[in-house]
């Protein structure tokens, strides 16, 4: 059984085979990239995805020696992302799905990043850590859903990153760039702490580090401290999150799980808190088909499809009101 | 007060404090220690710590001059981050909560939610409101507990923050019916805060539900 995967609810065009038991057999992706100091253009990202399409699918569907694989099922991005980047994506899907008459299966991108990295992991039932440009959020399963335990109340950890990059004039994406400043800093300036519960909230942070930065602060030392102030406030709530939920794995996913401090902040509390750390390999943190396709192969199985005619795109999509009955995982 | 020159045992690891439990005099304390976190950077670190050690003081002793069910503050040992406080008896709600019946565990949550309503009515917010912070005593009343993220507020926003947070925990944690859970409290929340309060609380509880992440625009 093989199912195409189809990414398009952002930056990432992406195309990726999986087979039944997990493989990613191919893993296709091309990212649009705004110019320095600006962020992503919907309709400009949606031209990028439309201009890519066609390559990155036939790529992604293709065997090393040449030959063509017809996947048995066909998963798209219904959301939540950009609406004009997503229905790119979603006409691609219903297109190869009532050609090839395959069945079609929409995507939850946030609980595709959660799959791909507990796949990778083999995790069965972890306290899911999921940070990048659409989600900051900390998640427990519970029947048949991810329930979130804390989340970001503003902008993401993703956003704020991105924001304070372009105000810095440093490249996309965001994270890498402050990451790699980051280490070159080693003063701690004071910058607003906001915890509140399991919850964190991340604008006042970015308006004090853009204020400092109009003010000429040391860039180096302004990056490290707007690292070390963020990380450590979601690596906090994560620890809360932990001792209240009781899991014994912890997972990091998402864009932002690239990040090496975060990495080692995140396992550092899983650690004390006597519980496993599976960050997702970073090849496979960031936007891409892969999550796609093995967010819906396990749909699939479980029974989850729709038809071209009652298949969706939704912007606006929580976590939470998605139903994930393939977890835990045996 | 030097807490490190008390004889201990260890009682409970929770995220951010270790707590002991020792004997000085006729009391049975408890000893919070706020711990040094090994991923935090160590000046951003110590300033956590200190600076909730000694919020956390201050606001229990105000609590419970306010009338609240809480702990009594024994001493604050400011250089080792440490709050020592009298022992309550009893077990933790989040344990005892889906052994009980509807009408027991309707009954306990409306006791809590008039114990967060003396809080809000002396100006304090608790900012950590779960079932793992309530402590109920053998006879069946709640005492809240562990109040590092509390602070001095007024505004329903911070209000709303706290019944958010229990609510939350409750759907997170609990197999009791939320909804119904929630009304208990509320009821009791109104009893102890006033109806003007009360609905101004829920109403920006209900707002910060709803400011999470991709809430569609219904």
């Amino acid at each position: 059984m093989f199912c195409l995967g189809i990414e398009s609810t952002a930056h990432t065009f992406g195309a990726s085979l999986v087979d039944a038991n997990d493989r990613i057999l191919t893993n296709v992706n091309s990212a649009y990239r705004p110019p320095v100091g600006v962020g992503i253009h919907p309709r400009k990202a949606s031209e990028h995805h439309a201009t890519v399409a066609d390559d990155i699918v036939r790529t992604a569907l293709s065997t090393t020696d040449g030959s063509a694989i017809d996947p048995d099922v066909i998963a798209y991005a219904a959301g939540p992302g950009l609406g004009p980047c997503l229905r790119v994506g979603a006409t691609v899907g219903r297109a190869l799905s009532s050609f090839l008459k395959k069945p079609l299966v929409p995507v939850h991108h946030g609980v595709a990043h959660l799959d791909i990295a507990m796949s990778i992991a083999k995790a069965r039932d972890p306290l899911a850590v999921l940070v990048s440009g659409g989600h900051t959020s900390i998640l427990v399963h519970v029947g048949k859903r991810w329930r979130v335990y804390g989340e970001t109340q503003d902008i993401t950890l993703g956003n704020l990153l991105d924001m304070f990059s372009r105000e810095a004039r440093l490249p996309s994406p965001g994270g890498a760039s402050v990451g790699r400043e980051a280490t070159k800093g080693q003063n701690l300036l004071k910058l607003p702490y906001t915890v509140k519960g399991n919850d964190v909230a991340y604008s006042g942070l970015l308006t004090a580090a853009a204020t400092l930065l109009r003010r000429q602060s040391n860039l180096a030392d302004l990056c490290y401290s707007l690292q070390e102030t963020a990380f450590s406030m979601l690596s906090e709530a994560v620890e809360r999150s932990l001792v209240q939920t009781r899991r014994s794995e912890v997972l990091l996913a998402g864009g932002v799980a690239a990040s090496p401090r975060l990495r080692e902040m995140i396992g550092s509390v899983a650690e004390d808190q006597g519980a496993s750390f599976h960050p997702v390999p970073i090849e496979y943190s960031g936007d891409c088909g892969a999550q796609i396709a093995c967010s819906g192969r396990l749909a699939f199985q479980s029974g989850i499809k729709v038809s071209t005619s009652d298949s969706f795109v939704t912007p606006r999509w929580r976590m939470d009101e998605v139903d994930v009955p393939w977890i835990p995982r045996d | 007060m030097d807490t490190a020159r008390l004889t201990s045992t260890p009682l409970h690891r929770g995220a951010e404090a270790d707590l002991s439990l020792a004997t000085i005099g006729p009391w049975k304390v408890v000893v919070k220690h706020r711990v040094r976190k090994e991923y935090r950077n160590p000046i951003l670190d110590e300033r956590i710590r200190h600076d909730r050690t000694m919020s956390e003081a201050s606001v229990i002793h105000e609590a419970k001059t306010a009338g609240a069910r809480v702990p009594s503050i024994v001493g604050v040992d400011i250089e080792n981050n440490a709050i020592v406080m009298t022992h309550l008896a009893g077990t933790v709600a989040r344990e005892c909560l889906d052994d009980m019946g509807k009408s027991e565990a309707q009954k306990l949550l409306r006791s809590i939610g008039e114990q967060i309503g003396l809080l809000h009515t002396a100006g304090i917010v608790h900012g950590d409101l779960t079932t793992s912070n309530v402590i109920v005593s053998p006879s069946g009343a709640p005492f809240i507990v562990d109040f590092g993220m509390s602070r001095r507020s007024v505004e329903p926003e911070d209000r709303g923050v706290d019944l958010h947070l229990l609510q939350r925990s409750i759907v997170a944690s609990h197999s009791q019916d939320p909804s119904s859970m929630m009304n208990a409290t509320f009821r009791g929340y109104e009893q102890t805060a006033g109806k003007r309060v009360a609905s101004s609380t829920l109403r920006k509880a209900r707002e910060i539900a709803r400011r999470g992440r991709y809430f569609a625009i219904r």
